[in-house]
């Protein structure tokens, strides 16, 4: 949203969002932080020959984890894998009107997803980890509800900016976050 | 075939309003799914979506994108640039060279091409400027140079491939070694055409004793990359688990040897290698979607009997293969581009007799020229960003280079033993 857009009540939103963002980021940093120490244990105990049986069932729920809430980071920072090129070329009414829809289709997919991870919960809550039988798929699975609804939260902000946007922002282009796995 | 076909047009014209990739894969495979099945399938979208999620050997990734923020954080990018340039300073266009072998060194430690050029590229192509280099053939020379990264183990492209095509990664980065230091060797060659043609300097004298200091600074930034991939190649670790134990000797380097760990780099890296793990992973999920109605469709195996009724040969398959590669890596993201189409092509890939390692190989190298060609050719966008150049101005010096990696990917994929030969070697 350029300057000129705002409106008075701004400043509150602006914060909230950097508030939502930084509570994203931290969550992101634990779950890596978590994933690097959990592996390493894991490591040190099969090499020790008391391999932990649970090591590798949680070391994967903790990477669907790091995915989902990490995606949602992304949609924060509009980090996701795309394709701009042939959009950021429209004029900017038609480049406007063609990331509204693109933005709505991104916030029905993950609306969808989130309702059925709701949906299936108290079919997964009979169900539990193989290695670790008191913890039911229903917690582990809370990720894809829990991460559609802050997925949803990231895109609906940037499809307020899009719809409350008068020109185009500055500053676009470059090299996704995403970028760096290359 | 026309079911793929329409599914592929309804994901390109997503992909093209700008949906993100891993969104439009979603979509279409939802409203397959639902065309085919009803309502009664949306459960499985939800399950499919969280197993896509939880694979094993992709831990690596993030694992060793931190392994490689955490060294990047203890300044081991001067030390090997100090190395590199006591090795290869004397010859003429000393700057080139040193660019070039710095990469090869980095390359051990980071799995990306793009990490590869951002640590090194800010700090060689204003030097390279700053003697006289034109500034889109410093670009260039850091561009191509850091595209070693995907090719000498680790490497992320490498660890994709092998979930996807269900093969060992262990074998993988073993037949990227030699490829590697070929490529390193080629464009060393091209920067010295470069650097008689355009009269650029030397950089310093050589000197045993300079390589020796340099040496030592720069041993612990060799030795536990060299540690680490001996482990996983030993067998004494998988590559996830030599992953972390990267991670905690880069913490290790960085905090007890170096001293130098610069902590507010470090969370900033370590937030960005979370964010690119996720963006991939995410694709990984959404693309299991596609893949279960694919394969309910059969539609690799259709793919496979179609090509096959056209052409059974594998070095003409390889050729074909080549060529759709070279495009998508024009047009798409090394990391979609092995998500969406390795595991349609490895039926093909298989009926055809080629050895999946073999393959790999030649998909990772053809998605790192990728990386070099516009439109999308994210390494060749941060060197020419770092170098205040136009894309087209460096690529103009650009294609020389990628001429050498084009001779490595040929000869790769025509004379196998180039990359499998130390797999026959010590695997087979």
């Amino acid at each position: 949203m350029t300057a000129g857009n705002e409106s008075p009540g701004a400043p509150a939103v602006h914060k909230w969002r950097a508030a939502y963002g930084r509570a994203l980021e931290w969550l992101v940093i634990g779950l890596i932080v978590a994933l690097a120490v959990e592996v390493t244990i894991g490591v040190a105990f099969r090499t020790l020959g008391r391999a932990l049986t649970w090591y590798d069932e949680i070391a994967s729920v903790m990477l669907a984890w790091l995915t989902f809430y990490g995606s949602a980071l992304a949609s924060f920072k509009r980090a996701h894998i795309g394709c701009p090129e042939i959009v950021d070329k429209l004029p900017w009414r038609a480049r406007r009107a063609v990331s509204i829809v693109a933005q709505l289709l991104v916030i029905a997919f993950f609306v969808l997803l989130g309702g059925v991870g709701v949906w299936i919960t108290p079919v997964l809550a009979t169900d539990a980890l193989v290695s670790l039988p008191s913890i039911p798929m229903s917690v582990v699975q809370s990720v894809i509800p829990i991460s559609s609804a802050l997925i949803v939260i990231a895109e609906g902000m940037h499809l307020a900016d899009l719809v409350g946007a008068k020109a185009p922002p500055a500053g676009t282009g470059g090299v996704a976050l995403a970028d760096g796995l290359h | 075939m026309a079911m793929m076909l329409l599914l592929f047009v309804a994901v390109l014209a997503l992909v093209l309003c700008n949906v993100p990739i891993a969104v439009s894969l979603g979509i279409v495979a939802v409203v397959a799914m639902l065309t085919t099945h009803g309502l009664a399938i949306l459960p499985n979208v939800a399950l499919v979506t969280y197993n896509g999620a939880t694979n094993f050997p992709l831990l690596a990734i993030p694992l060793f994108i931190l392994a490689g923020a955490i060294m990047n954080a203890s300044g081991i990018s001067a030390r090997l640039i100090g190395f590199a340039s006591s090795l290869f300073g004397w010859i003429r266009g000393g700057l080139a060279h040193v660019s070039i072998g710095s990469s090869m060194f980095f390359a051990e430690i980071s799995g990306s091409a793009v990490a590869d050029v951002a640590a090194l590229g800010s700090i060689l192509i204003p030097g390279m400027k700053a003697r006289g280099y034109p500034a889109p053939l410093a670009a260039a020379i850091m561009s191509s140079a850091a595209t070693l990264a995907v090719i000498i183990p680790p490497s992320i492209p490498m660890i994709l491939y092998a979930v996807m095509a269900e093969t060992s990664v262990v074998q993988l980065f073993v037949a990227g070694i030699v490829p590697g230091i070929l490529g390193a060797m080629g464009l060393m060659g091209v920067a010295y055409w470069f650097a008689r043609r355009y009269d650029l300097p030397r950089e310093e004298a050589f000197s045993i004793a300079r390589v020796r200091t340099a040496g030592r600074e720069a041993l612990w930034a060799f030795l536990l990359p060299i540690i680490i991939l001996g482990g996983i190649f030993g067998g004494i670790v998988t590559a996830t688990e030599g992953a972390a134990l990267a991670v905690i000797a880069a913490l290790f380097v960085g905090l007890v040897i170096y001293r130098t760990l610069d902590v507010a780099e470090l969370r900033k890296a370590t937030l960005e290698g979370g964010v690119q793990t996720a963006v991939v992973m995410l694709l990984v999920a959404t693309s299991a979607l596609l893949g279960t109605y694919l394969t309910e469709v059969q539609a690799p195996q259709q793919l496979a009997k179609s090509v096959a009724a056209f052409t059974q040969n594998k070095w003409a398959v390889l050729a074909l293969l080549n060529l759709l590669f070279l495009l998508l890596g024009m047009f798409l993201h090394s990391a979609a581009a092995i998500i969406l189409v390795v595991p349609v092509v490895m039926p093909l890939v298989k009926a055809a007799g080629i050895d999946p390692v073999h393959f790999g190989l030649v998909v990772t190298i053809n998605l790192g020229i990728g990386q070099q060609t516009p439109p999308v050719a994210s390494v060749l966008m941060v060197a020419s960003s770092i170098a205040k150049a136009s894309i087209w101005e460096v690529s103009r010096f650009n294609v020389w280079f990628v001429g050498v990696l084009i001779a490595v990917l040929l000869l790769v994929t025509y004379v196998p033993v180039t990359g499998l030969g130390l797999v026959e070697l010590f695997y087979r």
